[in-house]
Protein backbone atom coordinates (compact mmCIF):
# COMPACT_ATOMS: atom_id res chain seq x y z
CA UNK A 1 0.00 0.00 0.00
CA UNK A 2 1.11 3.53 -0.45
CA UNK A 3 0.53 5.34 2.78
CA UNK A 4 1.59 8.94 3.11
CA UNK A 5 4.49 7.91 5.34
CA UNK A 6 5.95 5.98 2.39
CA UNK A 7 5.07 8.70 -0.11
CA UNK A 8 7.06 11.16 2.00
CA UNK A 9 10.23 9.05 1.49
CA UNK A 10 9.91 8.36 -2.24
CA UNK A 11 11.70 10.49 -4.83
CA UNK A 12 11.98 10.31 -8.60
CA UNK A 13 15.13 8.45 -9.68
CA UNK A 14 15.05 8.81 -13.44
CA UNK A 15 18.51 9.43 -14.89
CA UNK A 16 19.44 13.10 -14.52
CA UNK A 17 16.35 13.98 -12.48
CA UNK A 18 18.04 15.26 -9.33
CA UNK A 19 16.33 18.56 -8.48
CA UNK A 20 12.69 19.13 -7.62
CA UNK A 21 12.27 15.33 -7.81
CA UNK A 22 10.45 15.26 -4.47
CA UNK A 23 7.62 15.11 -3.56
CA UNK A 24 5.85 13.09 -6.22
CA UNK A 25 2.34 14.34 -6.91
CA UNK A 26 -0.61 11.98 -6.53
CA UNK A 27 -2.85 11.68 -9.57
CA UNK A 28 -6.26 9.98 -10.03
CA UNK A 29 -5.99 8.20 -6.72
CA UNK A 30 -8.36 5.75 -5.11
CA UNK A 31 -8.15 5.74 -1.35
CA UNK A 32 -9.07 3.16 1.27
CA UNK A 33 -9.20 3.77 5.02
CA UNK A 34 -7.95 1.04 7.36
CA UNK A 35 -7.91 1.42 11.11
CA UNK A 36 -4.42 0.99 12.58
CA UNK A 37 -3.30 0.77 16.18
CA UNK A 38 -2.26 4.19 17.51
CA UNK A 39 1.34 4.31 18.73
CA UNK A 40 2.02 7.91 19.87
CA UNK A 41 5.70 7.23 20.62
CA UNK A 42 6.24 5.94 17.10
CA UNK A 43 4.60 9.01 15.54
CA UNK A 44 6.43 11.47 17.81
CA UNK A 45 9.88 9.95 17.25
CA UNK A 46 9.42 9.35 13.54
CA UNK A 47 8.25 12.86 12.70
CA UNK A 48 11.69 14.43 12.22
CA UNK A 49 12.21 12.21 9.14
CA UNK A 50 9.28 13.75 7.32
CA UNK A 51 9.00 16.85 5.17
CA UNK A 52 6.01 18.63 6.68
CA UNK A 53 4.89 20.71 3.69
CA UNK A 54 5.11 17.68 1.39
CA UNK A 55 2.99 15.75 3.86
CA UNK A 56 0.33 18.47 4.15
CA UNK A 57 0.08 18.77 0.37
CA UNK A 58 -0.04 15.00 -0.16
CA UNK A 59 -2.81 14.76 2.43
CA UNK A 60 -4.79 17.40 0.51
CA UNK A 61 -4.28 15.43 -2.71
CA UNK A 62 -5.94 12.42 -1.10
CA UNK A 63 -8.73 14.50 0.40
CA UNK A 64 -7.54 15.17 3.96
CA UNK A 65 -7.15 18.76 5.15
CA UNK A 66 -6.77 18.12 8.90
CA UNK A 67 -3.10 19.14 9.21
CA UNK A 68 -1.96 22.74 9.84
CA UNK A 69 0.18 24.26 7.04
CA UNK A 70 3.11 24.89 9.43
CA UNK A 71 4.52 22.21 11.71
CA UNK A 72 3.49 23.15 15.27
CA UNK A 73 6.21 23.26 17.90
CA UNK A 74 4.08 21.40 20.41
CA UNK A 75 2.91 17.90 19.63
CA UNK A 76 -0.25 17.45 21.64
CA UNK A 77 -2.27 14.26 21.63
CA UNK A 78 -4.86 15.63 19.25
CA UNK A 79 -2.24 16.43 16.64
CA UNK A 80 -0.54 13.05 17.10
CA UNK A 81 -3.92 11.39 16.49
CA UNK A 82 -4.40 13.41 13.31
CA UNK A 83 -0.90 12.51 12.13
CA UNK A 84 -1.54 8.87 12.92
CA UNK A 85 -4.64 8.95 10.77
CA UNK A 86 -2.97 10.76 7.87
CA UNK A 87 0.23 8.69 7.92
CA UNK A 88 -0.97 5.24 8.90
CA UNK A 89 -4.66 4.86 8.01
CA UNK A 90 -5.05 6.38 4.55
CA UNK A 91 -4.03 3.85 1.90
CA UNK A 92 -3.72 4.81 -1.74
CA UNK A 93 -4.72 1.67 -3.59
CA UNK A 94 -4.70 2.83 -7.20
CA UNK A 95 -3.63 5.81 -9.26
CA UNK A 96 -0.21 7.27 -9.89
CA UNK A 97 2.56 9.46 -8.54
CA UNK A 98 4.03 11.98 -10.96
CA UNK A 99 7.41 13.73 -10.81
CA UNK A 100 7.02 17.50 -10.98
CA UNK A 101 10.42 17.84 -12.60
CA UNK A 102 10.53 15.23 -15.37
CA UNK A 103 6.85 14.18 -15.45
CA UNK A 104 7.72 10.52 -15.02
CA UNK A 105 4.62 8.58 -13.94
CA UNK A 106 4.93 5.93 -11.23
CA UNK A 107 1.74 3.86 -11.36
CA UNK A 108 0.07 2.43 -8.27
CA UNK A 109 -2.11 -0.65 -8.65
CA UNK A 110 -3.59 -2.92 -6.00
CA UNK A 111 -1.74 -0.87 -3.41
CA UNK A 112 1.69 -1.49 -4.92
CA UNK A 113 3.62 1.46 -6.36
CA UNK A 114 5.79 0.68 -9.36
CA UNK A 115 9.18 2.39 -8.96
CA UNK A 116 10.86 0.31 -11.68
CA UNK A 117 12.44 2.28 -14.51
CA UNK A 118 12.99 1.40 -18.16
CA UNK A 119 16.59 0.62 -19.03
CA UNK A 120 17.26 4.01 -20.66
CA UNK A 121 15.91 5.84 -17.59
CA UNK A 122 18.25 4.19 -15.08
CA UNK A 123 20.90 6.55 -13.72
CA UNK B 1 20.98 -33.57 -1.26
CA UNK B 2 20.09 -31.42 -4.19
CA UNK B 3 23.31 -30.51 -5.96
CA UNK B 4 23.77 -27.02 -7.30
CA UNK B 5 25.33 -26.54 -10.71
CA UNK B 6 28.20 -24.27 -11.64
CA UNK B 7 27.35 -21.68 -14.24
CA UNK B 8 29.26 -19.20 -16.34
CA UNK B 9 27.51 -15.93 -17.05
CA UNK B 10 27.97 -15.19 -20.72
CA UNK B 11 25.03 -12.90 -21.35
CA UNK B 12 24.44 -9.39 -20.00
CA UNK B 13 24.16 -9.48 -16.17
CA UNK B 14 20.82 -7.65 -16.26
CA UNK B 15 19.39 -10.07 -18.83
CA UNK B 16 20.79 -12.97 -16.83
CA UNK B 17 19.03 -11.76 -13.68
CA UNK B 18 15.77 -11.09 -15.54
CA UNK B 19 15.72 -14.66 -16.73
CA UNK B 20 17.26 -16.63 -13.89
CA UNK B 21 16.11 -14.59 -10.88
CA UNK B 22 13.14 -12.29 -11.51
CA UNK B 23 11.14 -14.58 -13.78
CA UNK B 24 11.81 -17.55 -11.52
CA UNK B 25 10.63 -15.84 -8.34
CA UNK B 26 7.46 -14.63 -10.03
CA UNK B 27 6.74 -18.26 -10.99
CA UNK B 28 7.56 -19.88 -7.66
CA UNK B 29 6.39 -17.04 -5.38
CA UNK B 30 3.64 -18.86 -3.55
CA UNK B 31 5.52 -22.14 -3.04
CA UNK B 32 8.72 -20.28 -2.11
CA UNK B 33 6.89 -18.16 0.43
CA UNK B 34 5.35 -21.19 2.13
CA UNK B 35 8.88 -22.37 2.94
CA UNK B 36 10.20 -19.02 4.19
CA UNK B 37 8.56 -18.01 7.42
CA UNK B 38 11.17 -18.21 10.15
CA UNK B 39 13.20 -15.07 10.82
CA UNK B 40 16.90 -15.61 11.38
CA UNK B 41 17.88 -14.81 14.99
CA UNK B 42 20.66 -12.30 14.28
CA UNK B 43 18.35 -10.26 12.04
CA UNK B 44 15.51 -10.48 14.56
CA UNK B 45 17.92 -9.16 17.21
CA UNK B 46 19.07 -6.34 14.91
CA UNK B 47 15.45 -5.24 14.39
CA UNK B 48 14.62 -5.70 18.06
CA UNK B 49 17.43 -3.32 19.09
CA UNK B 50 16.11 -0.40 16.99
CA UNK B 51 14.76 2.67 18.81
CA UNK B 52 11.02 3.38 18.56
CA UNK B 53 10.08 5.62 15.66
CA UNK B 54 12.79 4.43 13.27
CA UNK B 55 11.97 3.83 9.61
CA UNK B 56 13.78 1.24 7.51
CA UNK B 57 14.11 -0.35 4.12
CA UNK B 58 14.06 -4.10 3.47
CA UNK B 59 15.80 -4.25 0.11
CA UNK B 60 14.78 -7.55 -1.50
CA UNK B 61 12.00 -8.25 0.97
CA UNK B 62 10.73 -11.41 -0.75
CA UNK B 63 7.64 -12.58 1.10
CA UNK B 64 8.13 -9.84 3.68
CA UNK B 65 8.91 -12.07 6.64
CA UNK B 66 10.91 -9.32 8.36
CA UNK B 67 8.28 -6.60 7.91
CA UNK B 68 6.24 -7.51 11.04
CA UNK B 69 9.30 -7.49 13.34
CA UNK B 70 10.27 -6.82 16.08
CA UNK B 71 7.87 -9.40 17.49
CA UNK B 72 8.08 -8.05 21.05
CA UNK B 73 7.29 -4.44 20.02
CA UNK B 74 5.14 -4.60 16.87
CA UNK B 75 4.57 -1.18 15.32
CA UNK B 76 7.51 0.45 17.14
CA UNK B 77 9.41 0.76 13.86
CA UNK B 78 8.26 0.75 10.24
CA UNK B 79 10.04 -1.39 7.68
CA UNK B 80 9.18 -0.79 4.01
CA UNK B 81 9.66 -3.80 1.75
CA UNK B 82 11.15 -3.46 -1.73
CA UNK B 83 11.28 -6.29 -4.24
CA UNK B 84 11.57 -6.96 -7.92
CA UNK B 85 8.99 -9.77 -7.90
CA UNK B 86 5.46 -8.46 -7.92
CA UNK B 87 4.05 -11.86 -7.03
CA UNK B 88 6.20 -12.00 -3.91
CA UNK B 89 5.17 -8.44 -3.02
CA UNK B 90 1.52 -9.43 -3.09
CA UNK B 91 2.36 -11.92 -0.36
CA UNK B 92 4.62 -9.45 1.50
CA UNK B 93 1.80 -6.90 1.50
CA UNK B 94 0.03 -8.96 4.15
CA UNK B 95 3.01 -10.55 5.90
CA UNK B 96 2.29 -11.61 9.46
CA UNK B 97 -1.50 -11.39 9.10
CA UNK B 98 -3.64 -13.82 11.03
CA UNK B 99 -6.79 -15.29 9.49
CA UNK B 100 -9.57 -12.77 9.99
CA UNK B 101 -7.18 -9.97 10.80
CA UNK B 102 -5.55 -8.60 7.70
CA UNK B 103 -2.56 -6.35 8.37
CA UNK B 104 -1.27 -4.24 5.52
CA UNK B 105 2.48 -3.72 5.07
CA UNK B 106 4.21 -1.04 3.06
CA UNK B 107 5.71 -2.56 -0.08
CA UNK B 108 7.27 -1.04 -3.18
CA UNK B 109 7.91 -2.69 -6.54
CA UNK B 110 11.44 -1.77 -7.49
CA UNK B 111 15.00 -2.80 -8.13
CA UNK B 112 17.65 -2.97 -5.41
CA UNK B 113 19.94 -1.06 -7.80
CA UNK B 114 17.42 1.77 -8.04
CA UNK B 115 17.39 4.75 -5.71
CA UNK B 116 13.81 5.95 -5.59
CA UNK B 117 14.18 7.46 -2.11
CA UNK B 118 15.29 10.72 -0.62
CA UNK B 119 18.97 10.19 0.21
CA UNK B 120 19.69 9.26 3.81
CA UNK B 121 16.04 9.20 4.77
CA UNK B 122 16.05 5.75 6.36
CA UNK B 123 17.33 4.96 9.83
CA UNK B 124 18.19 1.40 8.87
CA UNK B 125 18.28 -0.92 5.90
CA UNK B 126 18.41 -4.68 5.67
CA UNK B 127 19.22 -6.77 2.64
CA UNK B 128 18.68 -10.42 3.35
CA UNK B 129 19.45 -13.13 0.79
CA UNK B 130 19.25 -10.68 -2.08
CA UNK B 131 22.61 -9.33 -3.20
CA UNK B 132 23.73 -12.87 -4.09
CA UNK B 133 21.22 -12.79 -6.96
CA UNK B 134 23.12 -10.02 -8.74
CA UNK B 135 25.24 -11.34 -11.58
CA UNK B 136 28.40 -9.24 -11.43
CA UNK B 137 30.77 -7.87 -8.80
CA UNK B 138 30.02 -4.29 -9.88
CA UNK B 139 26.28 -4.79 -9.52
CA UNK B 140 26.70 -6.35 -6.06
CA UNK B 141 28.90 -3.40 -5.07
CA UNK B 142 26.31 -0.93 -6.36
CA UNK B 143 23.61 -2.72 -4.33
CA UNK B 144 25.68 -2.13 -1.16
CA UNK B 145 26.18 1.52 -2.14
CA UNK B 146 22.42 1.93 -2.58
CA UNK B 147 22.01 0.79 1.04
CA UNK B 148 24.72 3.19 2.23
CA UNK B 149 22.98 5.97 0.30
CA UNK B 150 19.51 5.14 1.65
CA UNK B 151 20.38 5.42 5.34
CA UNK B 152 21.15 8.38 7.56
CA UNK B 153 24.80 9.51 7.25
CA UNK B 154 24.76 10.16 11.01
CA UNK B 155 23.33 6.96 12.47
CA UNK B 156 22.21 4.64 9.64
CA UNK B 157 22.41 0.94 10.44
CA UNK B 158 22.65 -1.82 7.87
CA UNK B 159 22.49 -5.61 7.92
CA UNK B 160 23.41 -7.68 4.87
CA UNK B 161 23.05 -11.46 4.46
CA UNK B 162 24.27 -13.48 1.51
CA UNK B 163 24.66 -17.15 0.75
CA UNK B 164 27.96 -18.74 1.59
CA UNK B 165 29.85 -21.37 -0.36
CA UNK B 166 30.47 -22.94 3.03
CA UNK B 167 27.17 -24.70 3.72
CA UNK B 168 26.34 -26.26 7.06
CA UNK B 169 25.59 -29.94 7.56
CA UNK B 170 21.86 -29.33 7.79
CA UNK B 171 21.78 -27.66 4.40
CA UNK B 172 19.77 -29.39 1.73
CA UNK B 173 22.36 -28.53 -0.85
CA UNK B 174 25.81 -29.67 -1.79
CA UNK B 175 28.15 -27.29 -3.50
CA UNK B 176 30.60 -28.38 -6.15
CA UNK B 177 34.19 -27.49 -5.35
CA UNK B 178 36.03 -25.59 -8.00
CA UNK B 179 38.89 -27.01 -9.96
CA UNK B 180 39.23 -30.24 -11.83
CA UNK B 181 41.90 -31.70 -9.61
CA UNK B 182 39.32 -32.70 -7.02
CA UNK B 183 40.79 -30.37 -4.45
CA UNK B 184 38.28 -28.92 -2.04
CA UNK B 185 39.10 -25.24 -1.94
CA UNK B 186 36.95 -22.36 -3.08
CA UNK B 187 37.98 -19.18 -4.87
CA UNK B 188 37.89 -15.89 -2.95
CA UNK B 189 35.75 -14.57 -5.78
CA UNK B 190 32.88 -16.85 -4.89
CA UNK B 191 31.05 -19.24 -7.17
CA UNK B 192 28.26 -18.64 -9.70
CA UNK B 193 25.67 -21.40 -9.56
CA UNK B 194 22.15 -22.43 -10.43
CA UNK B 195 20.14 -23.73 -7.50
CA UNK B 196 17.18 -25.85 -8.50
CA UNK B 197 13.75 -25.09 -7.09
CA UNK B 198 11.50 -28.14 -7.32
CA UNK B 199 7.82 -27.30 -7.29
CA UNK B 200 5.78 -29.74 -5.27
CA UNK B 201 2.86 -31.29 -7.14
CA UNK B 202 0.24 -29.44 -5.13
CA UNK B 203 1.83 -26.10 -5.95
CA UNK B 204 2.19 -26.90 -9.58
CA UNK B 205 -0.93 -26.01 -11.54
CA UNK B 206 0.37 -24.47 -14.72
CA UNK B 207 1.91 -27.53 -16.31
CA UNK B 208 2.45 -27.42 -20.02
CA UNK B 209 1.72 -23.73 -20.25
CA UNK B 210 5.21 -22.31 -20.37
CA UNK B 211 5.38 -20.35 -23.55
CA UNK B 212 9.04 -19.44 -23.87
CA UNK B 213 11.53 -21.59 -25.62
CA UNK B 214 14.82 -22.54 -24.09
CA UNK B 215 16.94 -19.44 -24.64
CA UNK B 216 19.79 -19.39 -27.11
CA UNK B 217 21.92 -17.66 -24.48
CA UNK B 218 21.90 -20.67 -22.21
CA UNK B 219 25.26 -21.26 -20.63
CA UNK B 220 27.79 -23.69 -21.82
CA UNK B 221 27.63 -25.80 -18.71
CA UNK B 222 23.93 -26.01 -18.18
CA UNK B 223 20.75 -25.27 -20.05
CA UNK B 224 18.62 -23.65 -17.42
CA UNK B 225 16.21 -20.79 -17.23
CA UNK B 226 12.88 -19.63 -15.95
CA UNK B 227 11.47 -22.22 -18.28
CA UNK B 228 11.23 -25.24 -16.05
CA UNK B 229 12.71 -28.57 -16.93
CA UNK B 230 9.86 -31.03 -16.69
CA UNK B 231 10.87 -34.01 -14.62
CA UNK B 232 7.99 -36.42 -14.32
CA UNK B 233 5.56 -33.50 -14.50
CA UNK B 234 7.29 -31.68 -11.65
CA UNK B 235 8.81 -28.45 -12.86
CA UNK B 236 12.29 -27.52 -11.70
CA UNK B 237 13.28 -23.87 -11.80
CA UNK B 238 16.93 -22.92 -11.72
CA UNK B 239 17.69 -19.80 -9.72
CA UNK B 240 20.95 -17.96 -10.20
CA UNK B 241 23.11 -17.34 -7.12
CA UNK B 242 26.52 -15.91 -6.57
CA UNK B 243 27.71 -17.88 -3.56
CA UNK B 244 30.09 -15.82 -1.47
CA UNK B 245 33.52 -17.02 -0.45
CA UNK B 246 34.94 -16.47 3.01
CA UNK B 247 35.91 -12.81 3.41
CA UNK B 248 34.24 -11.76 0.18
CA UNK B 249 31.24 -9.98 1.74
CA UNK B 250 33.39 -7.82 3.98
CA UNK B 251 35.74 -7.07 1.11
CA UNK B 252 32.74 -6.06 -1.03
CA UNK B 253 31.25 -3.77 1.60
CA UNK B 254 34.58 -2.11 2.42
CA UNK B 255 35.24 -1.47 -1.27
CA UNK B 256 31.68 -0.19 -1.78
CA UNK B 257 32.00 2.18 1.18
CA UNK B 258 35.43 3.53 0.17
CA UNK B 259 34.35 4.17 -3.40
CA UNK B 260 31.25 5.86 -1.99
CA UNK B 261 33.60 8.30 -0.23
CA UNK B 262 33.36 6.89 3.28
CA UNK B 263 36.10 6.06 5.75
CA UNK B 264 35.95 2.51 7.05
CA UNK B 265 36.54 2.08 10.77
CA UNK B 266 35.32 3.43 14.08
CA UNK B 267 34.35 7.12 14.46
CA UNK B 268 37.41 7.49 16.73
CA UNK B 269 39.67 6.66 13.80
CA UNK B 270 38.73 9.91 12.06
CA UNK B 271 41.46 12.54 12.35
CA UNK B 272 39.22 15.54 11.76
CA UNK B 273 35.73 16.74 12.55
CA UNK B 274 33.02 16.26 9.95
CA UNK B 275 34.48 13.11 8.36
CA UNK B 276 31.98 10.58 7.09
CA UNK B 277 32.48 6.92 7.67
CA UNK B 278 31.06 3.50 8.25
CA UNK B 279 31.95 0.97 10.91
CA UNK B 280 31.70 -2.80 10.65
CA UNK B 281 29.81 -3.70 13.85
CA UNK B 282 29.86 -7.44 13.38
CA UNK B 283 30.41 -10.02 10.69
CA UNK B 284 30.23 -13.74 10.57
CA UNK B 285 28.81 -16.94 9.20
CA UNK B 286 25.45 -18.28 10.29
CA UNK B 287 23.55 -21.22 8.87
CA UNK B 288 25.19 -21.26 5.46
CA UNK B 289 25.18 -17.46 5.15
CA UNK B 290 27.68 -14.68 5.59
CA UNK B 291 26.45 -11.52 7.25
CA UNK B 292 27.79 -8.10 8.02
CA UNK B 293 26.35 -5.30 10.14
CA UNK B 294 27.39 -1.72 9.38
CA UNK B 295 26.82 1.68 10.93
CA UNK B 296 27.33 5.06 9.33
CA UNK B 297 28.83 7.92 11.35
CA UNK B 298 29.94 11.51 11.11
CA UNK B 299 32.86 12.54 13.32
Amino acid sequence: MVRLITHNLLACHVKGCTTNNFPLVFQDVQVELQVAEFNPDFIRNMLSRLEWTALVNAAKQVGDTSLPPEQPDMMDDELLQKLHHVLMEIHVTDGAMVCQNCNHIYPISNGIPNMLLAEHEIG
Amino acid sequence: MKPVKSVTIIDDPQAHEDQHVHAVYDQIASHFSSTRYKPWPIIAKFLSDLPTGWIGLDSGTGNGKYLPLPADRPGSVLTIGLDRSRNLLQIAQHAGSEPGCLITREVVWGDVLGSGWRSGVFDYAISIATIHHLASHDRRKLAVQRLLQAVSPVHGRMMIYVWAIEQDELSKRSIPASGTDGSNHYPITGEDVFVPWVMSQSQHTAKGKFKNDVPSSATSKEVASAVPTLVAETPVYNRYYHMFAKGELKQLTVQAAKEFGLMVGSPESANAKGCRGVEVMQEGWERSNYYVELRRWVS
